[in-house]
């Protein structure tokens, strides 16, 4: 009887492991709550639009489903590793996130660990792709090319000659700052201070009246959160700081528009290419559009991370991380917000541009390949 | 000296919206020995009630100061309700309960609220009308902007409101003798669970104008925003002696001047150190506070 009951068990978890095979499941991380939400949901949904997607173009073969599992790691490095080991319980084949660095870098370790394929769209800290992890990828654009652009920005089109700059103490706000600070002097822009303010400050008035003081040329603002932005942007006009803002990818977002509104006018931000007339572009923004309304800034990449995995595993016939490694790096993809070919160490190359807000929306504005306007 | 007075003025602004916050702790200390962490949550509930109501009114095609008046008042009477509300729920059944009992169910209820405003009204910042709160005026380098010296001036009228209510009138009263002794109180004719929820709701109405105040002020307003202030208004009314009116509102300016000359002098990395060091000297030095020797006979 005992040996009936257990051939059934063994027969019936034998059963139930070769069904979930049919299912691939995914995972996505980032800050679902807290003051970076927006951001983290943007990643949701770009890669469950992937995921729609796919399935109208007739699924992946010997898969019946793909599932997508969010989970929030509130931009908290420790919620984010549990986080990751939440994902590698329910026994996911890939990850798409984490978004703030300082997430990402620790909850990739026990991912790669479990041979966990993890791509992020939104992680720019160098180090992310910098410790010899096989299976990270990141799709977006590194900090040490963006710090390069704002620094040429400033020199071949502001004429910039002093520089203040602001950064809230996260992995790669204040990484950025650094590096941007690092590279003034070699351009010949003098440093004039470098401050940092807390996460989750409101009250920026101490520090602006320190800016307007030194009365810099450019005041190079980099926050994680892009309504922390918008707060620091309508505080600063309104003290008549009249510096050329230039801020970076993280405060791009249309929630800055929506909160700074007549402040955010002529504000400069980096931020990836995105041609918005391709074809793929125009794919993913109508699946996209119908459902979620506008997409925010890293929906289109968390929607090029979720589909060059799905790519790859069409193209591998397997959801083996080695073999669907090799093709992730041999995959040559039009993407919704750049073509993408990644390289051995995961980074797929930066495509920033210096772009502009105005009449309450973001435009091309300086090429920094051709020196040229849009 | 102009960079001086630029950063007192932000300062100065700054203990404002603390004092206001702090108001509400030291009232509501001061006649049930709780510290109502929960109070931040009305200042943050306040914020929103602000622009929901606002929207509203503007959508009515109501002029455009009137509805930031109106929308004001309408938003410290829904705070003020909801306080009465947390009270009945959260507190008067514990009354003859231990007070870490209490306090651990006014920190569940802040998580509550915060987390119900969450739910409710989204994950994102919710923008303000900040259109209407441009410009101020320029004195060679420094600039008073309209906003600051609005929120000066309602702080400075709410306090002088609230000392006329404690001192001058029956309710008034009947507040301090509740605080003083809440039996004898009752002996003598006091209804002490309305006056307590009395006090409850002019706490959470003078928490609600200094979140609208900051929603103007700073353009938004976020689920989250309650926390901070409310532990440094706490720390605020701790300085200026718990149970103190006068005491909460110089505690509140001083921990926003030190708060933004330590941001303006030393770094802002370090600002909010600053007012923790505070209170805990003061804890250490003087724990009855700055205006801590006549606690009895002026508490709420």
């Amino acid at each position: 009887m005992k040996r009936i009951l257990f051939f059934t068990c063994a027969f019936a978890l034998a059963a139930s492991v070769a069904f979930a095979g049919d299912v691939l499941k995914l995972g996505s991380m980032g800050p679902l709550t807290g003051p970076y939400a927006a951001d983290g949901n943007d990643i949701k949904k770009g890669a469950l639009t992937a995921i729609e997607v796919i399935k109208d173009d007739g699924g992946l073969p010997g898969f019946d489903d793909i599932t997508l599992s969010p989970q929030d790691t509130a931009c908290d490095p420790r919620q984010a590793v549990s986080a990751a080991n939440k994902l590698i319980n329910e026994e996911v084949r890939a990850v798409i996130g984490a978004y703030c660095s300082s997430a990402t870098l620790p909850a990739s370790e026990p991912l790669n660990e479990e041979d966990i394929i993890m791509l992020t769209p939104g992680s720019t800290n160098e180090k992310v792709t910098e410790r010899g992890l096989p299976y990270m990828f990141r799709v977006c654009g590194r900090d040490d090319d963006q710090s390069k652009i704002a620094i040429r920005f400033m020199v071949d089109y502001l004429k910039g000659k002093t520089i203040y700059l602001v950064d809230d103490k996260t992995a790669y706000s204040q990484g950025l700052a650094d590096n941007v600070e690092k590279g003034c002097p070699a351009a010949g822009i003098e440093v004039l201070g470098h401050d940092h303010v807390n996460q989750g400050d409101k009250d920026f008035s101490a520090v602006l009246t320190k800016v307007k003081a030194a009365n810099p040329d450019v005041f190079y603002v980099s926050l994680q959160n892009s309504a922390t932005g918008a707060l620091l942007v309508i505080q600063a006009r309104r003290m008549g700081i009249d510096a050329k803002f230039l801020a970076q990818d993280a405060v791009y977002h249309p929630q800055l528009m929506s909160i700074a509104k007549q402040a955010a006018e002529g504000m400069y931000l980096t931020f990836g290419y995105q041609d918005t007339s391709a074809p793929a572009y125009k794919k993913f923004l109508a699946r996209y559009k119908p459902k979620y309304g506008d997409p925010g800034a890293y929906s289109a990449y968390a929607y090029d991370s979720a589909m060059s995995y799905l790519l790859a595993v069409k193209k591998a016939g397997t959801t083996d991380p080695e073999k669907v490694r090799e093709a992730l790096l041999s995959l040559d993809y039009e993407g919704a917000s750049k073509r993408i070919r990644f390289k051995e160490n995961g980074d797929s190359g930066s495509n920033y541009i210096i772009r502009v807000v105005k009449d309450g929306e973001f435009r091309n504005f300086w090429n920094p390949a051709t020196g040229e306007l849009y | 000296m102009e960079y001086f007075l630029q950063q007192l003025i932000n300062g100065i602004t700054l203990g404002g919206v603390y004092a206001l916050i702090a108001l509400g702790y030291t009232m509501v200390y001061g006649i049930i020995q709780l510290i109502n962490f929960a109070h931040g949550e009305f200042f943050a509930a306040g914020g929103y009630m602000g622009v929901i109501f606002i929207t509203w009114l503007a959508a009515q095609g109501v002029h455009p100061y009137v509805c930031m008046g109106l929308g004001l008042v309408l938003a410290m009477i829904y705070c003020a309700l909801l306080a009465m509300a947390v009270e009945k729920l959260a507190y008067k059944p514990l009354r003859r309960a231990s007070r870490l009992s209490v306090l651990l169910s006014a920190l569940g209820m802040s998580i509550f609220l915060q987390n119900g405003l969450m739910l409710t009204q989204g994950v994102y910042d919710r923008p303000y009308p900040s259109e209407l709160t441009q410009g101020g005026f320029e004195f060679g380098m420094i600039t008073i902007s309209y906003m600051q010296i609005v929120i000066v001036a309602l702080t400075a009228l709410l306090l002088v409101g609230l000392n006329l209510l404690v001192f001058r009138t029956r309710i008034g009263k009947a507040m301090r003798a509740t605080a003083q002794d809440k039996t004898m109180s009752a002996l003598v004719g006091i209804n002490a669970s309305r006056i307590i929820s009395l006090t409850f709701a002019i706490g959470a109405g003078l928490a609600a104008a200094a979140g609208i105040m900051v929603g103007f002020y700073y353009g938004s307003v976020n689920y989250t925003m309650g926390f901070v202030p409310g532990i440094k208004a706490f720390a605020a009314a701790v300085l200026g002696g718990i149970g103190n009116i006068t005491g909460a509102m110089i505690g509140g300016v001083i921990i926003g001047m030190v708060e933004i000359f330590a941001a303006g002098y030393l770094s802002s990395e370090y600002k909010d150190v600053f007012a923790f060091i505070i209170l805990i000297a003061v804890l250490y030095f003087r724990p009855t506070g700055i205006m801590g020797e006549n606690v009895d006979d002026t508490r709420v």
